[in-house]
C-alpha cells in the first residue's frame, strides 16, 4: 500500500499528524526515505512531509554556539559561513557525507534521526557534545547527542515525536581532524571513521575526544587524557587504548571484522594524530571572541579538508 | 492524490497534474526533457541530475509536488553556445554520454559557486557522478577549460566596464 503523504504547514499540525495516525513516518529531505520506499522496506502508514513549516530550516548563531533546524541541509552546514567559524570540524565532516546532490538536498535532522552506524555527521556532533531537540505533542525535551543512538539503528526519538533542532557548542580551540575509510568505492558507506577534537583538560593536560562511525552498531563516543608534554606517538597510542574495547564491526560485504578492526585502528590514528599535530602548544583558555557578521568572509572557497 | 504544481523548466512555465508520489524524473522525462535519466534510481550516480533554483538535485528521489514553483534546469535547455557544453564537446568527453547531463550540470552548479574551481575542487564535486565509459579524465579537462573560460570571460567585462 502506498503511503499518504501529508504536506501540513505548521508545526503543530506536524506533531497532530504524528500522533494520530497508525505509523507515521517524517519526511524531510526525503533522501533516505525515498530511497527505502522504492526498496520496500519502509512500512509507514503516512508520510508527514515538513518542508512546508516555517522555522525549521534556519540556522543561527546562539550565545554559544550554532542552532540548527531539522530541515537544514548538510550541504549548507558544509558551506555556511557561521558553522565554518564556530564549528570547523562539523563543517568538514558534513562536507564528506554522500555527494553535493545527496547534500543539497537531506536534512540535518533527518540525518541523525535515519539512526545509521556509518553516518559521518554523529562523529563531530559526539565529540563537539551537540544536543537534539526532541518535539512533540507533550513538548518539548532535549537529549544529548551522547545519549541519543541507543541501538542498531535506533535512537531516542520517541513515538510522535521528531527531531526539531540542533544544538552545537562552539568548538573550543585545540585542534581537530576527521578521517573516513571506504573498502568499495570512494561514495560508499565508510567501513571506519573518526572525529577527533584535541582540546585543553587543563594547564598540563589535553583531552582527545573521539567519535567513531560505522565500527559498532551505534556512533560511538569516547575521550581520553594525556599529558600536554606528551607526542603524537603517546596520543595516538592512548587514542587506541580507549577504543579498543569499543570497537565492535558488524561484518558485510564490506569487509570482515578483522578487516574492519584494523581499518579502524588506522582511521583513529590517522585523525589522532592530525589534530594532536594541529593543536597548539599553548591552547588559549579564554573563550573563544565570537566574530561579528561583518568580519565574516562573504564567500568562503569549498575547498575540501583531506 | 492528484495535485496541479507550476514548473519553471528552463524558463517556461509549466502547469503539470502530478500523483503525491510521483519523481520529478518522471515528470519531466514526461514533459520530453529525455536529457534527464535514470541510472542507478538510489542519488549515487547523477545521471537523473537537474538544478532546483540553482542547486543540483538527484530527481530520481525527488517527489515533484516539493518542487512547485521551482525553477528548473535540465540539460536540454541549456543554450546552444553553452561554455560548459562546448568544453564537454572541445574536450572529447563522451562516449555513450549518458551520464554527460549530469555532469554538465554539476559543472555549472561548482562554477555558479566557484569560478575558481581548480582541480581538487572540481573531483570533489562530481566525485558523486558516475560514467561507465569511464572518460573521467576528458571530463576534468572540460571541467578545468570551461573554469578558465568562465574567469577569462569575467576578466574581460571586468576589462571593457
Amino acid at each position: 500500500m502506498t503511503a499518504a503523504l501529508h504536506r501540513p504547514r505548521d508545526l503543530g499540525a506536524v506533531l497532530d499528524l504524528l500522533a494520530g495516525t497508525d505509523d507515521p513516518m517524517v519526511f524531510g529531505g526525503g533522501t533516505a526515505v525515498q530511497i527505502l520506499l522504492k526498496q520496500g522496506v519502509l512500512a509507514a502508514t503516512d508520510l508527514v512531509d515538513i518542508a512546508a513549516v516555517p522555522g525549521l530550516a534556519d540556522l543561527v548563531a546562539t550565545p554559544g554556539g550554532l542552532r540548527a533546524g531539522t530541515m537544514v541541509t548538510l550541504r549548507r552546514m558544509e558551506t555556511d559561513p557561521l558553522v565554518h567559524d564556530r564549528a570547523p570540524l562539523l563543517a568538514q565532516v558534513y562536507g564528506r557525507v554522500a555527494n553535493p546532490r545527496v547534500r543539497n538536498t537531506a536534512s540535518v535532522g533527518g540525518n541523525i534521526a535515519h539512526g545509521d552506524y556509518r553516518l559521518d555527521p554523529p562523529t563531530a556532533l559526539l565529540v563537539l557534545d551537540a544536543r537534539v531537540e526532541l518535539s512533540s505533542a507533550a513538548g518539548v525535551r532535549h537529549v544529548p547527542i551522547r545519549e541519543f543512538f541507543t541501538g542498531f539503528q535506533e535512537t531516542a526519538v520517541g513515538r510522535g515525536e521528531l527531531v526539531t533542532a540542533l544544538d552545537v557548542p562552539t568548538q573550543p580551540r585545540g585542534g581537530a581532524a576527521f578521517s573516513k575509510l571506504s573498502s568499495l568505492a570512494a561514495n560508499d558507506w565508510p567501513v571506519a571513521s573518526a572525529a577527533v577534537l584535541v582540546t585543553a583538560a587543563d594547564d598540563v593536560t589535553r583531552e582527545i575526544r573521539i567519535g567513531l562511525g560505522a565500527l559498532a552498531p551505534t556512533p560511538v563516543y569516547v575521550a581520553v587524557t594525556v599529558a600536554a608534554t606528551g607526542s603524537d606517538d603517546d596520543a595516538v597510542d592512548a587514542a587506541l587504548a580507549a577504543v579498543e574495547p569499543l570497537i565492535d564491526p558488524l561484518p558485510d560485504v564490506r569487509g570482515g571484522v578483522g578487516h574492519k578492526r584494523r581499518l579502524g585502528r588506522v582511521a583513529v590514528a590517522d585523525a589522532v594524530r592530525a589534530a594532536w599535530t594541529d593543536t597548539p602548544r599553548d591552547i588559549p583558555r579564554e573563550p573563544r571572541e565570537e566574530a561579528s557578521d561583518d568580519h565574516r568572509l562573504p564567500f568562503r572557497r569549498l575547498r575540501r579538508r583531506r | 492524490m492528484s495535485t496541479e504544481i507550476t514548473l519553471l523548466v528552463n524558463g517556461e512555465r509549466r502547469a503539470v497534474p502530478v500523483d503525491d508520489d510521483d519523481l520529478l524524473l518522471d515528470v519531466l522525462r514526461g514533459l520530453g526533457h529525455t536529457s534527464v535519466r535514470e541510472g542507478c534510481g538510489v542519488g549515487a550516480c547523477g545521471a537523473c541530475t537537474v538544478l532546483a533554483d540553482g542547486h543540483s538535485v538527484s530527481s530520481c528521489l525527488a517527489r515533484a509536488v516539493r518542487y512547485d514553483g521551482a525553477a528548473l534546469t535540465t540539460a536540454d535547455g541549456l543554450p546552444a553556445d553553452d561554455d560548459v557544453v562546448e568544453e564537454f564537446v572541445a574536450a572529447r568527453a563522451m562516449q555513450c554520454g549518458y551520464c554527460i547531463p549530469g555532469f554538465v550540470l554539476m559543472t555549472h552548479e561548482l562554477l555558479a559557486e566557484n569560478p575558481d574551481a581548480g582541480e581538487a575542487e572540481i573531483d570533489a564535486h562530481l566525485e558523486g557522478n558516475i560514467c561507465r565509459c569511464g572518460t573521467y579524465l576528458e571530463i576534468r579537462t572540460a571541467c578545468v577549460n570551461a573554469a578558465r573560460r568562465r574567469r577569462e570571460a569575467a576578466h574581460t567585462e571586468k576589462e571593457s566596464a
